[in-house]
């Protein structure tokens, strides 16, 4: 007999079951079995925002030079590889976990049916059938053509299935989520996903395969008879503060905690954690994941109110300068900006203000930090272990939220003509972006304040409304993308929205066009094509899956 | 007058004295005189003089090992000289697999190990000692005192642990410290290199046999004898990084400045961009800054001290260049006290002995201590007889720097803390522990402080390690023995991590962690030999049974923020820190083996030999179905000298015997408990916060391992064919012996494809693999001079790993890559990477190469492999061994009058090092110190001003690429990171005077000595130290650091040690 571990005997049960199942939650970020930087991370921040226009590697040339090669598109890279094969495990492992949760509870249901109700039982194989899918979704929007596996498979080496196959199998899972799951948490238990968080998800799905008329539906019935809302403001979207946390915003989120009795602070934001501000600032970090130039320009408006970069595309990536404090006293700027970026001498929520120590080479990777994922001081969400505990907190990462579905079911408006539906969700979104500025931040009361607070010196704070009805089908749906970057800057969504929207290419070489005259090394990076669509499959993975002398995993295009 | 009768002269007893000498003339020290018929018997001092009383007509025996013993008849003389005539290689008796053989009754490979070069060497394990003096062994060990040590007895055969097994006075061990020990108690080792010798110890011997025998009493010696040892030593490393590294940080600053300059940055913009502000100054004549941080006084201007505040308002002065390696090494000091009191009456013997071993390590605060006890006796009373061997022991280590950090080395002083950049003081300005706490200074710890805060982290343990036995002769020609071994030892850690405000990526909160472990080994074996000669015939019969039944437990624990950081507030509980951060866990192992085996020597005319073995074990960590597995060898030997063809009194050849050996071994050592699937995970793992309260989490399950119940014996078969020679009147020895092992069933974990999760996938029985090689040693042992030397070679390929693919991955990767395949038809722990070609000339080779990724003038340049016209992953090849292509030592001793010189030679040829340090001493990664010569010797540009991609050179071939900031690309995985590892060094040397007795009358004997270890090297690595340390690697199936040789992490540096001794007896 083994010495110190469970057999499965021993938890062909409901705890078992259970515990199962909580181990397929605990996936959706880092584990320690897959404790590594950058690839895991659930919020994508390095797959889906660094090679995106959002943001820089950060940090300096001299640390993670792999995450450069992310940034220049040298996806060929043993070192991507790697990264691109910590995102693999990670995402199977967590199909693995839902997997085996089933496989057990149909053991125990077969061995003992009296030991779990029906109910629990739905409710089980519902959450696990949801999170296969979750975790299918992440593999499927980093590579396309994957495999899919279900409670029944011992075939580990199956063959890709071709990216509209994946999609409807995804369908598939999460159509009979829906039908097991309750519409509100089982036991009560806020991390736990609905029958509406299902349906949320299904309309993400169809979106991303550009099945509009679906999607459409999806996700109207999802605005109309569902549980969720927008945060009144703005600041209590990424929080630290627990009575902020999983509000009617929330669909999905990793809950994250600390000071739970792990030694590390591994249940803490553990795949954000590099990106904290350096060492003249509390968090002593590694400044990873920084802004880039063009987004904090992004976030100019006009004298209506209303994005810059709509109204004059053609000077308002103009700026090259520093926009600090001194330097935006008097520009006309999106409210969002200083949730999603720390500025040089504007407060940094109740950090005190942001200052260029906090950078750690700001001649290469500039001098902006982020800025959603770092926890007030306030909110006490702060570890008190690990490797540098400050850059551990207890902030849920998003992983799909409320706005993001509104943003898509705009899109889905747009794509099926009703552009005016469209209008008023974006101008719903503006709407809350206007409720609060960021303040002074010397308190808690002081962190968000309204947008005309006379202690607001770095910035004129304006959110306007889109007034004129929408009757270009083209300009609304630039309206809604670049609303979309906006609100969703910096959460790891912005290079998997290009894709989808066929835009990368053309959006991405002009950006590097420009910014390899802001950032020297990005004048490196290579030409974005066709075959960056998709991410190569880790080539070890493709070794893997050799059954006799060919490969069953075939490389994506171009790779 | 008298009137004695003649009767009454002979009874007479009388003082005999004189002196024992070889053949040659030179004096016998230790040899044996014994008054035959009596219990009177004497030893000869190190002049090889012996004073006895015996009977005047009575006769003297006189025996030494390793010389034939003479009977001499006293007839009344007051002084016999005695010369001894040496005896032929194969005559010596040497102890094998539960018995005693002469050598030419061995039909296996069989190597003694010199065990007067052991003696010439002060490390604190018996086992690191063996480098070099023995054929067909290689050992690695780090500077580190009391470090493990990795020996290899004929190249490696398993993907699992290759450690050999101990046999310490019959009792069966693995354990590679072996620091329980004491090396001065150690009589003789032998190494069962093949099978046919091996195949006795069947389970566990498929990596060699290591036969280690303490020193016994000898039964009738009398009066007991007492001998003093005394050695004491100054150790320093072989060589610092200081040696290597940029010392001055105005010339660190020109690499900085150089690397931005080629990548198109305007001198005006680099400071900024790199430290934030004018760090050095004027960039065209840079000076030392004053200060290097100054808390929020970002610009460092007009300074106040007083703001001054530990540990968040930090100001720390510039260094004119700190010398970080001497910082850290300085002078080691080593000390080794040994009494040793041996005797022995009419049936009975004893040998007592007590050693206390002193070890201060080169690395500041790194010390390591033992006593230990010995107490040998046995008793004979008619036919029976009975006793014990046992050693206890006790020791500590305490200092900071981890003999192996593991992962990427970082955590290590040496793996990159080290290399700090010299503009770094070591103290800030009140004189806290400084780090680079600013921009652009890199997040290395200081290696100072690391050593010091980790200075009370102590390791101890504690080992009852020996065997009581028993025994009947029922007949002369029938032996009973029993033997109970055990191996009792507990273990314990207490260590402390420090708070690092001053790192750019600051630390704030302290914290402890201890822990416990102990584990119990019992082997209770039987045997019943058998022996009988009739006319020609010799029938060695042995038959006996074991078992073997182990168990450990270990239990950890940690604490944080601690409220006093004082070492007597250093426990785990809750009043004294951060509750809420305590954590403890304990996990264990059992596992138990039952053996069966009998050996067969059949002797003819002591020309013909023929040996058979079989030995059946059964193992609990294997599946049941496949539990127990046969072990047989054979062996034949043909004595060529016996034969009646042979020349008499051939000059060249005095005897010669042939050898050859077919058997069978066993290896089950992987973990207990892989033969079910297990459950598990831990709190980081597998719990969640389902609540969303931010800080509770609900306990979680997944499958951790995946078992597999079908688990059998790894097998290792092995032939082995060899010659013994003494040649020119036994005056040299000769040992060849050229040998196959092919390993089947191979015991490995196959990596499983991502989609199958993250448990740790099953062993199975999947991998085959093949070693090749031959040992040879000549020696000669004359009066005046003796010289051994010792070759091996081995070669090692992979002929099968199963699972998918026809490769895996070494164990750890480098922060570009994996550097380490093993792959099919390849050795194990190949070096894995692209071609470096050379560099980039100009912008027309970058045009006419294949298209690379970052390809630009001055990058290093890869080989398209597969000509498919790019540089791709698939591009990467095998680019170097680890393994040697021959290993030899060289031991040479010479004698005259009353000195003798002595010392060993040791060279390995034709392997490879990767040298893991180049990501930071060339490629500059997280910003640490650099090559000295790196400015000078990298690829420049003839004008810096012309566009990146235009720039030319005149010097195609430096020996670095160009210093660029932008190149994140030269730095991959490649051939450039290789280098030959080969070297040749004096491993010991040593002078030792006999003191005549005229100086010291009161003593049997004296010798003092003087020696020196690892005196000199020669060797074209670049590196700190060829002679590196195998990693700690464990895998999920245990030790596999077989898979990751010959890396270099920045491992601690061997020791020149010079030491002076003493040995008296009295």
């Amino acid at each position: 007999t083994p010495q110190g571990a469970l057999n499965e005997s021993t938890l062909a049960n409901l705890t078992g079951v259970e515990g199962s199942l909580i181990a397929a939650y605990r996936a959706l970020d880092c584990t320690d079995s897959n404790f590594a930087f950058g690839g895991c991370s659930a919020s994508n921040w390095g797959l889906g925002s660094v090679p995106s226009d959002d943001a820089y590697k950060g940090s300096e040339a001299q640390d993670f030079p792999d995450m450069t090669d992310i940034e220049n598109y040298h996806w060929g890279s043993s070192g991507v590889e790697g990264i691109l094969n910590n995102k693999w495990q990670q995402v199977y492992e967590g199909v693995v976990r839902a997997n085996s949760t089933l496989r057990l509870l149909k053991e125990v249901q077969t061995s003992n049916p009296a030991a779990v109700s029906a109910d629990a039982a739905k409710g089980i194989q519902g959450e696990a059938i949801f999170l296969r899918a979750h975790y299918h979704f992440e593999a499927w929007r980093v590579w396309g053509n994957i495999g899919y596996y279900r409670e029944d498979d011992h075939d580990f080496q199956k063959p890709n299935l071709t990216s509209d196959q994946v999609a409807a199998e995804l369908l598939k899972d999460l159509d009979q989520a829906i039908s097991l799951l309750l519409s509100t948490p089982r036991n009560g238990q806020v991390g736990r996903v609905t029958s509406w968080t299902a349906k949320a998800y299904k309309g993400r799905v169809q979106a991303y395969a550009g099945q509009w008329a679906e999607a459409l539906k999806t996700l109207q019935d999802v605005k109309n008879n569902g549980p969720y809302a927008l945060e009144p403001s703005y600041d209590r979207v990424w929080t630290g503060f627990k009575e902020f946390e999983n509000g009617k915003e929330t669909i999905l989120a990793y809950q994250a905690s600390a000071n739970d009795g792990d030694p590390n602070g591994n249940n803490a934001n553990t795949g954000e954690r590099l990106n904290f501000p350096h060492s003249g600032s509390h968090f002593g970090c590694c400044g990873f994941h920084q802004p880039s130039q063009n987004l904090v320009n992004f976030f100019q408006v006009d004298a209506n109110g209303l994005p810059l970069s709509l109204s004059s595309p053609s000077t308002w990536n103009a700026r090259n300068d520093n926009l600090d404090a001194k330097a935006s006293a008097n520009v006309a700027l999106d409210p969002r900006l200083d949730w999603t970026v720390g500025r040089d001498g504007v407060p940094y929520k109740d950090w005190g203000p942001h200052d260029p120590t906090w950078i750690r080479a700001p001649g290469f990777s500039g001098p902006y930090s982020p800025k959603k994922m770092q926890h007030e001081k306030a909110s006490g969400a702060e570890s008190n272990v690990g490797w540098v505990p400050t850059q551990l907190n207890s902030d849920n990462i998003h992983l799909y939220r409320y706005a993001d579905l509104l943003l898509m079911l705009a899109e889905a408006e747009v794509e099926s003509g009703s552009l005016e539906n469209a209008r008023a969700i974006v101008n719903q979104i503006r709407t809350r972006a206007g409720a609060k500025a960021q303040g002074p931040g010397t308190d808690r009361a002081s962190i968000a304040v309204p947008l005309n607070d006379p202690s607001i010196t770095w910035a004129k704070y304006k959110v306007g409304l889109y007034t004129q009805p929408w009757t270009d089908k083209n300009a609304a749906r630039d309206a809604v993308r670049t609303e979309r970057r906006l609100e969703l800057a910096m959460e790891g969504q912005r290079f998997f929205d290009l894709r989808r929207w066929k835009i990368a290419e053309q959006v991405l070489n002009a950006y590097v066009a420009v910014e390899k005259n802001r950032r020297s090394y990005i004048a490196a990076a290579e030409p974005f094509t066709s075959r960056h669509l998709l991410y190569p499959i880790p080539q070890v993975q493709i070794e893997l899956s050799k059954a006799g002398s060919t490969s069953n995993l075939k490389q994506n295009p171009g790779w | 007058a008298t009137a004695l009768t003649s009767g009454q002269v002979a009874a007479q007893r009388i003082r005999v004295a004189g002196t024992v000498t070889s053949a040659g003339g030179a004096p016998l020290g230790g040899a044996q005189v014994r008054a035959l018929g009596s219990d009177t018997a004497a030893l000869t001092n190190a002049q090889g003089r012996y004073a006895i009383t015996a009977p005047g007509n009575g006769t003297l025996q006189i025996t030494f090992i390793g010389f034939r013993p003479v009977e001499v008849p006293i007839n009344g003389r007051t002084t016999v000289d005695v010369s001894l005539e040496r005896l032929a290689v194969l005559e010596q008796v040497l102890v094998t697999g539960y018995t005693q053989q002469r050598r030419a009754e061995i039909t296996g490979a069989v190597a003694t190990v010199n065990t007067q070069a052991v003696e010439r060497q002060t490390t604190a394990s018996v086992v690191q000692r063996l480098a070099g003096n023995v054929s067909g062994v290689q050992v690695e060990a780090s500077g580190s005192p009391g470090s493990r040590s990795t020996v290899r007895i004929r190249g490696v055969s398993s993907f699992q642990n290759n450690d050999p097994l101990y046999i310490v006075d019959g009792t069966p061990v693995q354990d590679s410290y072996v620091n329980w020990l004491n090396a001065d108690d150690v009589e003789s080792v032998q190494v069962l290199k093949d099978a046919s010798s091996a195949s006795i110890y069947g389970a566990r011997a498929s990596n060699g046999v290591v036969i280690i025998e303490t020193k016994k009493g000898r039964a009738g010696q009398g009066v007991s004898r007492a001998t003093l040892r005394v050695r004491t030593g100054l150790a320093t490393p072989v060589r610092g990084y200081d040696d290597i590294l940029i010392q001055s940080p105005l010339d660190y600053f020109q690499v900085v400045k150089q690397s931005y300059l080629n990548a198109g940055y305007k001198l005006a913009d680099i400071q900024s961009a790199v430290y934030g502000r004018n760090l050095y100054g004027d960039p065209n004549s840079p000076s030392v800054p004053q200060y290097i941080y100054c808390g929020s006084n970002t610009t460092c201007s007009n300074v106040d001290v007083s703001k001054y505040g530990y540990p968040n308002n930090l100001i720390v002065p510039g260094s004119a260049g700190t010398n970080w390696w001497k910082q850290v090494f300085g002078t080691g000091k080593v000390g080794d006290y040994n009494l040793d009191v041996a005797g022995g009456g009419v049936g009975n013997t004893y040998n007592l002995s007590f050693n206390y071993f002193d070890q201060i390590g080169t690395a500041r605060f790194n010390r390591y201590q033992r006593g230990s006890i010995r107490v040998n006796t046995s008793f004979n009373r008619a036919k029976f007889f009975t006793g014990e061997n046992i050693a206890l022991s006790g020791d500590r280590g305490t200092g900071g720097l981890p003999n192996d950090p593991g992962g990427y080395a970082e955590d290590g002083i040496l793996g990159k803390n080290v290399l700090m950049q010299p503009v770094i003081p070591v103290r800030d300005i009140q004189g806290n522990f400084a780090s680079g706490k600013a921009q652009g200074l890199g997040n290395q710890s200081n290696p100072l402080k690391l050593a010091y805060e980790h200075r009370d982290d102590v390791g101890k343990n504690g080992r009852i390690f020996g065997s009581a036995f028993a025994g009947f002769d029922v007949t002369p020609k029938l032996n009973l023995r029993s033997t109970l071994g055990l191996n009792v030892g507990q273990g314990s850690f207490a260590g402390y991590s420090p708070p690092l405000p001053e790192n750019s990526e600051p630390t704030f909160n302290n914290g402890i962690n201890e822990n416990n472990s102990s584990f119990q080994n019992f082997t209770w074996s039987n045997t019943a030999r058998y022996s009988a000669n009739r006319g020609p015939h010799t029938l060695g019969l042995l038959i006996g049974q074991e078992v073997i039944r182990g168990s450990s437990r270990f239990m950890t624990g940690s604490l944080g923020s601690l409220i006093s950081t004082d070492i007597a507030s250093r426990y785990i509980q809750d009043a004294l820190g951060d509750a809420s951060t305590k954590s403890v866990s304990s996990s264990g192992s059992r596992n138990a083996l039952v053996s069966y085996f009998g050996k067969a020597d059949y002797n003819l005319l002591d020309r013909y030999l023929v040996s058979f073995t079989v030995r059946r074990d059964g193992s609990s960590n294997l599946g049941r179905a496949n539990r127990w597995g046969t072990f047989p060898a054979a062996g034949l030997g043909w004595r060529l000298s016996q034969e009646p063809f042979f020349p008499k009194d051939n000059a060249i050849f005095s005897d010669v015997r042939l050898r050859a050996g077919w058997g069978v071994t066993g290896n089950q050592q992987i973990p207990s408990g892989r033969i079910v699937s297990t459950f598990g995970g831990d709190r980081g793992d597998v719990y969640y916060d389902i609540n969303g309260s931010n800080n509770s989490i609900v306990a979680g399950f997944r499958q951790t391992q995946l078992g597999n119940a079908n688990l059998k014996w790894e097998e290792n078969r092995s032939t082995n064919v060899g010659a013994d020679l003494s040649l020119f009147r036994n005056n040299v020895d000769l040992v060849v012996d050229v040998w196959q092992r092919k390993t089947n069933n191979l015991l490995f974990d196959p990596r499983l494809p991502g989609t199958a999760g993250l448990a740790a996938p099953p062993i199975q029985n999947v991998g085959r693999m093949q070693n090749t090689g031959f040992d040879l040693s000549v020696g000669h042992r004359g009066a005046s001079w003796s010289a051994t030397l010792n070759g091996s070679h081995y070669k090692n390929k992979i002929l099968a790993i199963g699972g998918s693919g026809d490769f895996f991955y070494g164990p750890i990767a480098t922060r570009f890559g994996n550097q380490v395949i093993n792959k099919i038809g390849q050795p194990i722990g190949a070096f894995y990477g692209y071609v470096a070609d050379g560099f980039f000339k100009d912008a027309a080779d970058v045009t006419a190469s294949p298209k690379q990724d970052g390809a630009a003038p001055g990058r290093i340049k890869f080989r398209d492999t597969n000509g498919d016209g790019q540089i791709t992953l698939a591009d990467r090849t095998i680019i170097g061994s680890p393994h040697p292509d021959f290993t030899g030592g060289l031991d040479l001793t010479f004698r005259r009058g009353a000195f003798e010189l002595g010392g060993t030679i040791f060279g390995t040829f034709g392997n490879k090092i990767f040298d893991v340090q180049k990501e930071f001493y060339v490629f500059r990664d997280f910003s640490t110190n650099v090559r000295k010569d790196l400015l000078a010797n990298s690829w420049t540009p003839v004008d810096a001003t012309v566009p990146r991609a235009q720039y030319t050179t005149n010097n195609p071939n430096p020996k670095y690429p160009i210093l660029d900031i932008n190149d994140t690309y030269s730095r991959a995985v490649s051939s450039y990171y290789v280098e030959s590892g080969s070297y040749v060094r004096m491993t010991n040397l040593q002078l030792a005077w006999d003191v005549p007795q005229r100086y010291a009358r009161w003593l049997a004997s004296a010798r003092v000595y003087v020696q020196a270890e690892n005196l000199f090297t020669i060797t074209g690595y670049n590196g700190l130290d060829p002679a590196l340390p195998a990693a700690n690697v464990t895998g999920a199936a245990g030790d596999i650091r077989d898979q990751y040789r010959g890396v270099d992490r920045g491992s601690y540096p061997s020791s020149r040690t010079l030491s002076v001794g003493i040995i008296t007896s009295f």
